[in-house]
């Protein structure tokens, strides 16, 4: 039986790895819509107690379907696409290729990552070199048992090649690089900026995501309204829920519209309520000793740093409310810990984002002032603006850039018989 | 052997710390709104609980603030305490007034006693005659230094400095009181790597014994100083063994924090920590904050009923510990038996695909891993 994630412990094992990958890649063609085909298989044999207890397994499961993936393959790659057509452009054919091997270096934290990037590139035809972080191992596997039951001919399985290393190794990290053609880079500022450095070839592409922080906000209509306000709060709980508060899409920060006469308390109350049915429902299985300190310490600063400040939160470390004022984002705590913010106009905290913001989860009553609202954000950095509950729901562009494209070719070709 | 400060039965030193805790937390929300805000949001209300570990405790952090967190007015403070911070990281501070000072003072014999005896003896320190000095705000070491000096007939400080950052050992003033106190019973104390870095290595380099027998040598200040040069606890306590010319089981090893002052844990024979009677130590599960079990590890939290002038009552330390035994050490000290383990390793937020948090790692964890 393979193993289907291989642990390499030098250089040669790598570049002997990716070889075949590029042979693959380059001499036969698979067609978006076959990988298609295999995906949507992979995503529906997605199915068991183990794979359900894998953090953010279920919502692979919704992606790799037809409907999220041809729409995404459309509108990047353009009509014809699906079927690997060369459209006419004038006199000149154009068609779209892979750029051969794409390496993937996803973040250690988000379990379903390494396979979301990899469905990507292969969606342009590409093989792919994955390195798997070491703590996300088992679940990969475990996922991509899936896949090559669903994938019994290899059209897909042929392209991967999956890898796990120390990421102290730079010798493998540098063969790593020096044997792709494209690179889908994941994860927080210091790895990535460590990823980048990395001896690529001149020619490959290198396409970055992260790292990002993600807030929501309310009208105070929407979060005023009694009959809403259990639902919009379970929303936001799942939101926070999902990928643990890690996620790059994660709300970090709820900023709500103040309204004179209108009292937060019975809001707090319904998301107390909303947090722990979510805990209950999901659970934390594990923490890391630095998370639980964290939560302990961001508690008691926020009620002791300065006044007017509130916080809901159980004796355990499983979620944390901080109810307080202000249109600055706090430092991110992550672990389920939302600071919910009172503003006087939502448009002061957009006003201060910067690029570090990814998505704005919002709530609004008013069609005309979120347009507004949605257009500062965009301005000020924002590259997505979605309802609250779907923050998480992956898709193209991310990042504000798309998903498939960047690791393709777009091939030019001018007959040289006129016509 | 056990002194009175760890013979008191369990369950009755729970219930009697249990209601001075809870005198000294009313005492804290009088005097402090941001601590009256913080025990007011606790999921249990510390008048009515019915155990130390319901009761609301504050993260080591929160000890950085600068001012510091004071529960007395500025002209009661009579000295400020600083934690030995790395070079980068803010230190904790705390305020210390008269009454503190005295306590911190008695507290600290009391448990020091009753590992080496009440005797007054010559004290030789491993640092420089300014450790000694009276300022309005020292640091863990000097504080460490001058909380042993009520057991010293004499005291004579071993190294010199030209600058604050630079140590060197005064070897002619060592080999001379090293010979006047040969055969004498004589207490030692130097941070752990200042002994190992400015003692133990310029002795061995010169080949150098000073044949003491007789020392008791106390260390304290943490080992990730000399976990960077490779230096293991046994390694260390061969190398000061062999220069002092004393067994391995004359040397010391305690635990103390400046958040924590008036109380340390040195090992016992068996190797375990305890505590004292106006103290105790919770070592609660990560995941749920409940207090863990014999045998599981978990993060520490020190309690004690000696300060009043800043809120050191219930501190969760960034240490992991690991409860050894409940009760019935066969050192003879009663009460829990726990051991440090480690540091918790550090967690930084860098926005999307951060640290890996949902898994504890054996060293710092990086996103991409």
């Amino acid at each position: 039986m393979i193993d289907l994630v291989q642990t390499v412990n030098s250089p040669e094992q790598i570049t002997a790895a990716a070889l075949p990958l590029r042979a693959r890649a380059l001499s036969s063609q698979l067609t978006p819509i076959q990988v298609i085909e295999v995906l949507v298989r992979w995503g529906a044999a997605l199915r068991g107690p183990a794979l359900d207890a894998i953090p953010g397994v279920a919502f692979l499961r919704l992606w790799l379907r037809r409907g999220s993936l041809e729409p995404m393959l459309l509108r990047e790659l353009g009509p014809g696409a699906l079927h690997g057509e060369w459209r006419q452009e004038g006199l000149a054919r154009l068609g779209v290729l892979p750029v051969g091997v794409v390496g993937h270096w996803p973040a250690g934290n988000i379990e379903i990552q390494p396979l979301l990037s990899m469905s990507c590139a292969l969606l342009g035809g590409n093989a792919c070199l994955v390195r798997v972080p070491s703590g996300l191992v088992d679940t990969t596997r475990a996922i991509m048992q899936s896949l090559h039951a669903a994938d019994s001919d290899g059209a897909l399985t042929s392209r991967i090649g999956m890898i796990a290393f120390e990421h102290e190794r730079m010798d493998l990290q540098q063969a790593m690089a020096a044997a792709v053609d494209g690179a889908m880079i994941w994860g927080g500022a210091e790895s990535v900026s460590r990823i980048r450095r990395l001896p690529f070839p001149h020619w490959a592409r290198v396409a970055v995501f992260g790292p990002r922080l993600s807030v929501a906000a309310m009208d105070a209509e929407s979060w005023s309204n009694e009959a809403e306000q259990a639902a919009w709060c379970q929303r936001i709980a799942r939101d926070v829920w999902q990928f643990d508060q890690q996620a790059c899409s994660s709300p970090q920060a709820l900023f709500l519209e103040r309204r004179e006469g209108l009292e937060v308390d019975g809001f707090v109350r319904a998301l107390r309520r909303a947090f722990e049915e979510e805990n209950r429902v999901h659970p934390r299985v594990d923490i890391h000793s630095a998370l639980s300190s964290s939560i302990c310490l961001v508690r008691a600063s926020w009620l002791l740093d300065a006044g007017g400040r509130q916080a809901v939160f159980p004796m355990s470390p499983d979620w944390t409310i901080l109810l307080g004022s202000g249109s600055e984002i706090p430092a991110p705590t992550q672990g389920r810990t939302l600071s919910v913010l009172l503003v006087d106009d939502l448009m002061d905290p957009i006003s201060k984002f910067d690029g570090a913001v990814q998505t704005l989860g919002i709530a609004m009553g008013n069609d005309a002032k979120e347009l507004r609202l949605a257009q500062a954000a965009a301005r000020c950095g924002v590259d997505r603006i979605v309802r609250l509950g779907r923050m998480h729901v992956f898709g193209s562009p991310w990042d504000g850039a798309d998903l498939i494209r960047p690791m393709t070719r777009l091939v030019r070709h001018m007959p040289s018989l006129e016509a | 052997m056990s002194g009175r400060a760890f013979t008191q039965e369990p369950r009755q030193h729970q219930a009697e710390l249990l209601c001075l805790l809870r005198a000294e937390l009313a005492y804290a929300a009088e005097c402090n709104a941001g601590l009256r805000r913080y025990y007011e949001a606790w999921p249990c209300d510390y008048r009515t609980a019915s155990r130390i570990a319901d009761l609301p405790y504050l993260p080591v952090g929160v000890f950085k603030a600068n001012p510091p967190l004071a529960l007395v007015a500025p002209d009661k403070i009579t000295r400020t305490l600083a934690s030995s911070a790395t070079t980068g990281q803010t230190p904790s501070r705390v305020v210390l007034d008269a009454d503190t000072s005295k306590r911190m003072t008695k507290g600290v014999l009391t448990i020091i006693q009753d590992f080496i005896g009440p005797k007054r003896r010559p004290y030789l320190v491993i640092d420089t005659p300014q450790s000694l000095e009276g300022n309005a705000e020292i640091g863990a070491r000097a504080a460490a230094i001058q909380g042993l000096r009520s057991f010293a007939t004499e005291i004579v400080c071993c190294l010199k400095s030209e600058s604050a950052d630079h140590l060197e050992l005064n070897a002619e003033k060592l080999l001379a009181c090293a010979a006047r106190w040969r055969s004498a019973e004589v207490l030692v104390y130097g941070f752990t790597y200042v002994l190992w870095q400015h003692l133990v290595l310029p002795l061995r380099a010169r080949g150098i014994k000073l044949d003491m027998p007789n020392v008791r040598v106390l260390h304290s200040g943490g080992w990730k100083r000399l976990q960077d040069q490779a230096v293991t606890p046994a390694a260390f306590a061969a190398g000061v063994a062999s220069v002092f010319g004393c067994a391995e089981t004359q040397i010391l090893d305690f635990y103390g924090m400046v958040e924590n002052v008036g109380i340390v844990y040195p090992d016992c024979e068996q190797g375990n920590k305890h505590v004292p009677a106006y103290a105790d130590v919770i070592v609660r599960d990560p995941r749920t904050l409940e207090p863990a079990r014999v045998g599981e590890q978990g993060l520490v939290q020190v309690c004690s009923v000696l300060p009043s002038s800043f809120p050191g009552f219930l501190v969760l330390t960034e240490d992991i510990g690991e409860i050894i035994l409940d009760d019935g050490c066969r050192c003879g000290r009663r009460g829990i038996g726990f051991r440090f383990v480690k540091r918790v390793p550090k967690a930084e937020i860098r926005g999307c695909g951060n640290i890996d948090t949902t898994r504890e790692r054996p060293t710092a964890a990086a996103e991409h891993d």
